[in-house]
Order: structure tokens, then sequence, then C-alpha cells
């Protein structure tokens, strides 16, 4: 088996925990297959993310980082979802700046009732994430 | 054309009526032509004050330091603080306003146009002056005149002038008290954004190429962070040694803080502090450039905050620096912000 089939590229999924925490649940009682490779982390909305999390994930390692919220006027607090679309956009401008591929960072909106649409996101992001190997731009070094 | 001596009559005259407690200015440096911060009490060094090409220092920094200094000693101030400030400054110190750091009556902006000029960039003199150490500089339409053991050399401002200076859409300070100078708001020296326009020309790989060479050689010093004026907070997120100690802090408590990145100056780390320093500064940077002009090994920060700034404009229509009433970038939305990212 050759090293790029070994390779599963490692997703940190920030999720809202109003909309697609409960998106990816209904996924799993669902029982609709999509790939393990997804850590989920839930977050009380999107706009509480702050661009240091991103940062820090793939400074920790991740090779790709997913933002999932409700969708444009379902947000529970009203606007956090409409400051998130802010924030991510100009980190994304940001990470793709200086040369990281854009592909690592994806933003979608995913409602509590669309848990196929969650296992499509995730599907296809490991699809996207599976030909760019792994992140080592933004991964602190090993300590030796 | 400004004459300093209005300025120097200025300053004299409100420290002389206790209008105000201190002058924030620019004098005479000790080093060859550069100018230095001055901080004027009495009103007989009033005479000191200089404008010149190489008064480049963004002096709101010193209003910051000011404020830290006055809720350290819990002390209030008695009268406003006098501040000399640029089109650039100007616009820090309204975001500074924004964010309600101080009162607007606390603050007497004596503000200076830049008119056809701006600041001079010492890199960019270096090779027009032979070798020699220029020991005066100073305007003269738009040119400027340095002085050096040769004699006088007149070049003309766009050959030497920092970049952002060429650059720069507003050489005016629309926020002020008192100004001087003409308002030459809409002049082109050069294309806004232009080095920022030429690096995206470039793809990925070489982007980060460039970057990665940069990141590598980012030694942390936190002198981008030292010189500017919106890096005010106390606890800085990503420098645990500023993370505040008091007498009930324990040893757990200290052991468990977050560590968002480690104090280490290697790459992973740097890009880190880079990046989110340049978010940090998204909608609050005004381009004073002083970052770029502290860093010891010269990595081009400018082009980060540049790029936020780009955006926050060209995406979201939204101008840092604009109002003291204005929303601030990341805590306010629109309804039709860019989402086609968003699947």
């Amino acid at each position: 088996m050759s090293e790029q089939q070994d390779y599963e590229p490692r997703i940190v999924a920030f999720l809202c925990k109003w909309c697609s925490s409960a998106g990816s649940d209904l996924a799993g009682v669902s029982r609709i297959q999509y790939p393990a490779n997804a850590t989920p982390i839930t977050v009380p909305c999107t706009g509480a993310i702050s661009p240091m999390y991103i940062l820090s994930a793939f400074n920790k390692g991740a090779d790709g980082v997913l933002v999932s919220g409700c969708h444009i006027g379902d947000c529970h607090y009203i606007e956090g979802n409409y400051l998130a679309r802010r924030k991510m956009h100009l980190i994304m401008q940001l990470i793709e700046f200086i040369g990281v591929e854009p592909n690592r960072f994806r933003m979608s909106w995913v409602s509590a009732a669309e848990g196929a649409k969650f296992a499509q996101v995730i599907t296809d992001f490991v699809d996207d994430l599976q030909p760019l190997g792994p992140q080592d731009k933004l991964k602190k070094a090993e300590r030796v | 054309m400004i004459n300093v001596q209005d300025i120097r009559d200025t300053a004299r005259d409100m420290l002389t009526k206790g209008e105000v407690r201190a002058v924030i200015g620019y004098r005479r440096g000790s080093r060859g032509m550069l100018a230095e911060p001055a901080f004027i009490t009495d009103p007989a060094q009033a005479g000191d004050l200089v404008w010149d090409p190489t008064c480049f220092h963004n002096l709101s920094l010193y209003l910051v330091e000011d404020r830290k200094f006055l809720t350290h000693v819990r002390k209030t101030a008695n009268a406003p603080i006098a501040i000399v400030a640029k089109g650039c400054d100007a616009r820090s110190i309204v975001v500074l306003l924004q964010e309600h750091y101080f009162k607007r009556e606390d603050v007497y902006i004596i503000g200076v146009s830049c008119e056809g000029a701006g600041v001079v960039d010492e890199r960019k003199l270096a090779p027009h002056l032979n070798g020699f150490q220029a020991t005066n500089a100073a305007f003269d339409g738009d040119d400027f005149v340095f002085t050096t053991a040769e004699g006088e050399k007149c070049l003309p401002a766009r050959e030497v002038m920092a970049d952002r200076c060429l650059e720069c859409r507003i050489p005016f300070p629309k926020e002020h008290n008192i100004v001087f100078g003409e308002d030459k708001t809409g002049r082109q020296l050069a294309e806004p954004f232009a080095a920022l326009t030429r690096f995206e020309t470039q793809g990925t790989a070489e982007r980060w190429d460039f970057w990665s060479h940069h990141f590598d050689r980012c030694i942390r010093c936190f002198a981008c962070r030292s010189v500017c004026p919106m890096c005010y907070c106390d606890e800085c997120v990503v420098d645990s040694i500023t993370f505040p100690v008091t007498t009930e802090t324990t040893a757990e408590d200290k052991a468990n803080r977050i560590r968002w990145i480690e104090r280490s100056a290697v790459r992973s780390e740097n890009i880190t502090y880079l990046m989110t320093r340049a978010m940090h500064l998204a909608g609050r940077c005004t381009d004073c450039g002083e970052c770029e002009r502290a860093c010891p090994v010269n990595v081009p920060i400018r082009l980060l905050n540049n790029k936020m700034e780009r955006e926050a404009r060209e995406q979201f229509g939204f101008e840092p620096g604009a109002s003291i009433g204005g929303p601030s970038l990341v805590a306010s939305f629109l309804d039709n912000d860019p989402g086609q990212f968003i699947r």
C-alpha cells in the first residue's frame, strides 16, 4: 500500500450547538455513511468562533478546518452567523494570502434537519483534502 | 506649506494658558536627521518642535501610554493632552475614540497635513546620498531637501517617500481641533494598495515561498506590537508572559492557562502570531506603517495589514478611522456581505 493511500486527513469541525451539531447527530441516527475524519467541537454559536481557533487548529496539526452554522436568518442569537460570515471571510482570505491551499478551510450552513447535507459536506471536504496531503505549513514542529 | 513656527506658537500658547497639560510632538533627535517624539510640558521648550519628512512616528501610541499610566497611578487628567497628528495618526486616534479608549475632550489634535508629500523611507534614501549621513531634512513643495557633509541635496519626494505615503488616500487629518496645511485628499502619487496588488499576482506556491522565508526570519521581538497604538491590550493572547499574575493566582492556575501559541520564535508560532495580529488589526489598522519600520528583520508586516484593509474596503465597504461614531468591522455586518464561499 502506498503512503498516499494511508493518509487520512484530520478535520477539526467547529459546529454550532443549535444546528450543525444537531445536524451531525441526525446524520448519525439516520445511519448515513460518511467518512470519520472530522473531530467535532461544539460551540455555542459560529459567531463565538475566534479566528484564533482556526489558526490554533492548524497550528496543532489539523489538515482541514470546517466551520458550520445556521443558515442566514436562523441564528439562535439573531445575528451570530452574520458576524461569523464576516470574520470567516477575513480569516479565509488571510490564510489564502500567505499561500496555504484555500481548500483547507471551509464554511457551511447546515441546519438541524440537514443530516444528509452534513454527511455530504464532510464527504466533499475529505475528497478535496485527500490530494493536498498532510498540512505542514502551519503545523507546529514536533519536539525533539 | 506648513510653517513650523505656527505649530510652536500654538503649543506655547496652550501650555502657557494651561489649556493642555502636555504637547506630544516631534523634535530634532540625536541621530542624524531623524526627528524623535517630544513630550513638552514647559512652554519655553515649545520652540523645540519640528515638522519635517522624518516625522514618521505615530504619536497616538503615547496617548495610549498616557492613559495606561494614569490608570496605573489611579489619577484622572486635569486637562487634555495635545498631540501633533498626521492623517494616518489622526485616523488611529479616531479608532481609539471609537473603542472608547479615551474621551474626545481628553485629547487636543493639532493636525498637520502631509499635503503633496509624506515621510521619508530611510532605506530608499540611502542610495541617493553617496554614503553620507543626512543631518537635516526639510519639505520643499513636492521635494525633500537633505543636508549632508556634501551640501544640500534636493530630491523629488516620490523617489524617497515611504510606500505607505505614496499609496495614502487621505493625507489629511479629518478629525482635528486645529489644522495646518492644505487638504490634498485625492492626490494620487501611486495606486492605493499598489504593493499588495503586485504581490497578489503571484500563485499560491510563490506566495508561500515568500512568506515562509519571512516567517522564518521573525525573531518575535514584538517591536511591531510595542510600536502599534492599536495593540493596547495589557494581556496579549499570543504572549503568555503578559498574562496577569496576582496574589490569588495559584500555581495550578498558571499551569492550566491556555497558551494559544508558544513564545519560541519558530515558523509555525511566528505565523500564528503575525496572522493573529493581522486579524486583530483588521478594520482598525490605519496603515501608519510603523510596524514595518520598527521591524529589525524587515518582515513585510504592512502587506498583511493592507490585505485586511483592502478586503474590508472592497467586500464590506469599510474604511478604518472614518468617523468616531462609526461601527467596528468585526462587530457589525451587512445583509449583503459576501457569502458565496459558504457551502
